[in-house]
């Protein structure tokens, strides 16, 4: 049954479609694992054996029939009420069906725990949660990535092999890019959204899979889509590099990791690469921070912030109230940021089939001290993260964030971004990448499962 | 009249004009969002954007109309 474990999510659904493995058998060899594996990297808060065993037994025959995943504390499940990460969340929340839920349910997936997350869904790292930080597999010392830490690090570990995230600024393809996952930010408004509790608030949150490669996004993004995203072939793509701050100041070894996966990606696309100026990236940064923070303000007064639980880290107490000092005016200017970047990337994609840079400038910090060496100087990680993660949440596109290579034997990745409702084009575009370096990257088995790191 | 970046001159006024508590803790992390945000957010509201097309509740699952 380990060997079960260890396929991917579209070989467990296949063999369980066959009648070659039983589902059953993988459940409860799935919470087995994670028994095992989980206290030493605390990615999964939560497990519930008697619903994960009742959602099988009511299992559809759907796509996804008796497969295990991890759900993010971001989504209610019928038995449970998320915590986001947090002591408190300034929002009402009760147990219930969210559309990721019933999306996945209907697919006949079963839920086998829930996934960590960073507190409140405000950092790249994961690093504070009212859990506890959940750890990087790859490196137990190292942050997992935020906000979606918890799925990220249940599927690099091989806890189960698809996670739901949630991604608002980035908080999908930061933690694939430090666990070596692949993480599809979806167009907005593309993926199943309802029971959230920001749902028909924020512009910017998505929900979207976390898988070790497209293939398996393709397969759990699809049912969150409730629509079949078929697979092309990329051919002739016309890679954009975007210039800059985002694509230069950035680790060496990052840096000369997605020059060669971007020349992979032309190569096996029989495509083309062009040089793109995008000279409002760091305004739009700035404007994805103040839209996404201030839509959250509505659940917000003065005597809820004078009374909040004493167990949320000073951090998320502090960042909560300087939100309430935030002047209106610095917000409608964001939102018409907001216009010009749409306005921009329209033309921009025009000329190009997607933009590539890396997803993030350096490999996973430490979670005692989430900062970043790089050219410029040492920044917090944070700071360094969302300079490529903001511009796909401000305006809508679609982003996806692919493994394809290795540093101090941590995981590097590189972030395309397309057209929005092109989020097929992105998988085609990722498995060419994984096409063209046979695999290496994707396949790669962090040392929790007693493989030997990687090098470059 | 000049912009004010400090901290001192910002914050407290801010949560006293709210009604918003704050500890020593909480005060650090306040100045230190506060000094990484504001330039930026005064160079943001300065931008001249009487010339942006308004895009009212846009669509942000498509391409902006043109």
């Amino acid at each position: 049954m380990t060997e079960a474990l260890d396929l991917s999510l579209r070989e467990q659904a296949a063999a369980i479609a066959a009648g070659e493995l039983g589902p059953a058998e993988l459940l409860e060899a799935t919470l087995a694992r994670i028994e095992e594996r989980n206290p030493a990297l605390n990615a999964v808060v939560e497990t519930f054996p008697e619903h994960s065993r009742e959602m099988l037994a009511a299992a559809p025959p759907g796509p996804l029939r008796g497969v295990p995943v991890v759900i993010k504390d971001e989504w209610p499940l019928p038995w449970r009420a998320q915590r986001f990460g947090a002591a408190e969340m300034l929002a009402e929340t009760v147990p219930g069906e969210s559309g990721p839920y019933r999306a996945l349910r209907d697919a006949g997936a079963v839920f086998v725990g829930v996934g960590n997350m960073h507190e409140l869904g405000a950092s790249s790292t994961g690093n504070v949660s009212v859990y506890g930080p959940a750890r990087n597999p790859w490196d137990t010392d190292r942050c997992p990535g935020g906000s979606s830490s918890g799925p990220a690090a249940a599927v690099a570990a091989r806890l189960v092999a698809g996670a739901v995230g949630a991604d608002g600024v980035g908080s999908i393809r930061y933690p694939a890019a430090y666990c070596g996952l692949t993480g599809l930010k979806p167009t907005f408004g593309r993926s199943a959204m309802d029971g959230h509790h920001m749902a028909g608030v924020s512009t910017t949150i998505v929900s979207g899979a976390l898988c070790a490669d497209a293939a398996d996004c393709r397969l759990l993004d699809s049912a969150l889509f409730g629509e079949e995203l078929a697979a092309g072939d990329a051919a002739g793509l016309r890679i954009g590099v975007i210039r800059g701050e985002v694509s230069e100041d950035v680790d060496p070894a990052v840096r000369e990791a997605c020059e060669i996966a971007i020349e992979d990606l032309r190569r096996e696309t029989g495509g083309e690469v062009r040089e793109v100026e995008l000279p409002e990236l760091a305004t739009a940064t700035l404007a994805t921070v103040l839209i996404a923070n201030s839509e959250s303000l509505g659940s917000i007064t003065p005597e809820r912030l004078n009374d909040l639980d004493p167990a949320l880290s000073p951090l998320g107490r502090g960042l909560l109230k300087y939100r309430a000092l935030l002047p209106a005016i610095a917000t409608i200017k964001a939102n018409q940021v907001r216009t010009i970047a749409r306005h921009t990337l329209a033309s921009v994609f025009d000329e190009v089939d997607v933009l590539a840079c890396p997803t993030v400038p350096a490999v996973a910090p430490p979670l005692e001290a989430p900062m970043v060496e790089l050219p410029s100087g040492t920044l917090t990680a944070d700071e360094a993260n969302v300079r490529a993660g903001a511009l796909a949440n401000l305006t809508g596109i679609p982003a996806i964030s692919v493994p394809v290579g290795s540093t101090e034997g941590l995981p590097v990745a590189l972030h395309l971004q397309a057209a929005w409702g092109r989020d097929e084009l992105l998988l085609d575009a990722a498995e060419a990448i994984e096409n063209a370096n046979g695999r290496r990257w994707v396949e790669a088995a962090p040392p929790v499962q007693g493989a030997e790191p990687l090098e470059a | 009249m000049e912009a004010a970046n400090s901290p001192d001159d910002f914050i407290p006024a801010g949560l006293a004009a709210l009604g918003i508590e704050a500890d020593e803790i909480e005060l650090a992390v306040i100045g230190a969002a506060h000094q990484l945000f504001w330039p930026a957010i005064l160079e943001l509201i300065a931008l001249d954007t009487s010339q942006v097309p308004a895009e009212r509740s846009p669509d942000l699952s498509q391409a902006p109309p043109r």
